[in-house]
């Protein structure tokens, strides 16, 4: 196995030099210029950091940004990737996590960085990329890196109100990367088309894929993915061949019914994960393009993109119901039940994953850490990490694992992971605020917050607005007088989702 | 129009729609909020929104949708 993503890098630069890497509305960058970049801008980075130090990252949807993260590599350090249409406060939140001393930013986003509680040092990315290549530094920041060192620091919603960073290693992400590749089986003739944000774990594939395959990535327009006409074209005129969309992203063209006016002619392959689909959506798929195969993926960020797969052989129905199939290589699954054995095949258990493709842990919070990547409680002999994804799911006779729910709180909205306790501490922020309640309606993909007080639900939306992404804003705000509560004095909550609409 | 402004005074409370006419052109709408918005106003006014509709123009401004709105319920 290589050590780092460096090795794959290098080999591309060799392999596919002048051929594009990445594409977006405005431009395109090739093999041979992604590193380039990474090495300058790794060159300017080694004067203001250690290795295995944290670079913040605050670039746009642009070609620029996967080189940008290569060069946090090349000085040895992990980039922690931060979305500048987030709110301040989420993204103040994620920097006193992460205590960068480091800010890269494109001057796009300047004056949003400007207005971050930020004291480091701030590096225009525009400027450093002409930085002089200084190789002796270049080769003394990885000169002790191994395959654990870490790569990244993705953040995703923590129940306990403060955005928890994943942090993740060169090795797990490159097991993933390959695991994947095996399944998908993608060329230098690909092109992957990219849906989702560059900071967040899904654009890992998008980033990483053309350094192992050669092939290409485009990143789509974001405000096309609610015009499939649009975005379809857009498809068809880049020639993308693969997708690896979040569940949502796949549902949103056929809810939409984009299929009535064209399709992606030239798909061959789409794998999507993040929620359970609409087999309604998916069937609007199938139906429109038959040729193309159809991969449901399952895994939580701590496992690094995804860790099982399921290919969906048969044409779906309305009611057909997937399984979320087999470990990727490099991923072992197993099953606890409440008093941590294995249950029986067919019975239900909480699914937890190991192997070399765990992540390594949440980013300086070493309690949340413990409680979620712990020992086996099956191996007593030597020590063995395992994750508990905190998801339900069983094994079939086949060896198939199926999804069955939630343990906790958690949902998934729109592809994103929330906790709906931390929904329900945000709110309790806002001054007249005296009791909530967060719920989510899946029907309709609507988050609902439930409160009583005396402030208004015009209010309570403009702050979540000013303060959270918006895929954590409730879309209905509900003013009750007294909310309901069970005889233990709990909130009744089953009772709340009747008001549901 | 009145039942349009309420759906978007729900929606964002925090624009004025009254004023914004590049709703889409200056990324004001994100898509979560079209996805929310074609959903309420289809059921809301008895009519579905086809992908041909989904362009900037019909998008941009309150009036730009109402007149969309009236235009399908036309149809």
């Amino acid at each position: 196995m290589e050590k780092s993503i460096l090795t794959w890098l290098d080999q591309a630069e060799v392999n596919y030099q002048d051929k594009v890497a990445y594409r977006d509305e405005d431009q395109t960058i090739t093999f041979a210029e992604a590193a380039g970049i990474s090495r300058a801008v790794g060159s300017c980075l080694t004067e203001y950091v250690k290795p295995q130090e944290a670079v913040a990252v605050l670039t746009g949807r642009s070609v620029m940004t996967p080189p940008c993260f290569f060069g946090v590599v090349r000085a040895g350090c992990f980039y922690a990737p931060m979305d500048a249409t987030m709110p301040d406060t989420r993204l103040n939140q994620i920097l006193s996590v992460i205590e960068a001393k480091v800010m890269i930013v494109d001057r796009e986003n300047l004056e949003k960085a400007q207005g971050l509680s930020f004291s480091g040092k701030m590096l225009i990315l525009e400027d450093i990329i002409d930085t002089p290549v200084n190789e002796a530094a270049l080769t003394k920041a990885v000169s002790n890196m191994t395959g654990k060192a870490p790569l990244y620091a993705i953040f995703t919603s923590g129940s306990t109100g403060v955005p928890k960073g994943v942090i993740t290693s060169h090795e797990s992400l490159m097991c993933y990367i390959d695991g994947l590749q095996e399944v998908i089986h993608m060329t230098g003739e690909d092109v992957l088309g990219n849906q989702s944000p560059l900071d967040y774990i899904a654009a890992i594939r998008d980033i990483y894929l053309p350094l192992l395959t050669g092939a290409e990535t485009v990143i789509l327009p974001k405000n096309e993915f609610a015009q499939p006409k649009l975005l379809f074209e857009t498809m068809n005129r880049h020639g993308v061949t693969v997708i690896c969309w979040s569940t949502a992203g796949i549902e949103l063209p056929a809810r939409l019914d984009g299929f009535s006016e064209s399709k992606p002619e030239k798909l061959r392959c789409v794998v999507f994960s993040g929620s359970v689909i609409s087999s309604v959506c998916l069937k609007e798929w199938q139906e429109n393009l038959p040729d193309t195969v159809f991969i449901n993926q399952y895994g939580p960020t701590e496992a690094t993109g995804s860790c099982t797969y399921y290919t969906i052989h048969d044409k779906v129905t309305e009611d057909t119901v997937l399984p979320i199939g087999v470990p990727y290589k490099h991923y072992q699954i197993l099953l606890l039940n409440e008093e941590n054995q294995t249950p029986e095949t067919g019975e239900i258990g909480e699914i937890c994953v190991t192997g070399p493709a765990l992540a390594l842990g949440y980013y300086g919070a070493p309690e949340i850490t413990a409680k979620s990547f712990i020992q086996n409680p099956l191996n007593p002999n030597y020590p063995e990490t395992i994750y508990r994804t905190g998801d339900l799911g069983k094994f079939d006779e086949e060896g198939i694992l199926w999804f069955l729910g939630r343990k906790d709180r958690q949902i998934k909205h729109m592809g994103h992971r929330i906790e709906l306790d931390e929904i329900e501490m945000t709110a309790q922020k806002i001054p007249g605020i005296t009791e909530c309640s967060a719920l989510y309606q899946k029907e309709k993909s609507l988050l609902y917050l439930f409160y009583s007080g005396e402030v208004k639900p015009k209010e309570i939306a403009l702050y979540f607005r000013a303060n959270m992404p918006a895929f954590m804003v409730p879309r209905k705000v509900i003013n009750m007088e007294e909310l309901p509560h069970l005889p233990n004095g709990k909130l009744d909550r089953k009772s709340l989702e009747k008001q549901f609409k | 129009m009145e039942e349009l402004m309420e759906i978007l005074e729900e929606l964002r409370p925090d624009v004025d729609f009254e004023e914004e006419k590049g709703l889409i052109a200056d990324g004001i709408l994100d898509s979560f909020d079209i996805m929310s918005l074609v959903g309420s106003i289809d059921e809301e006014f008895d009519i579905k929104i086809k992908p041909n509709d989904l362009i900037p123009d019909n998008f941009n401004s309150a009036e730009a949708i109402w007149a969309l709105i009236e235009r399908l319920m036309e149809e």
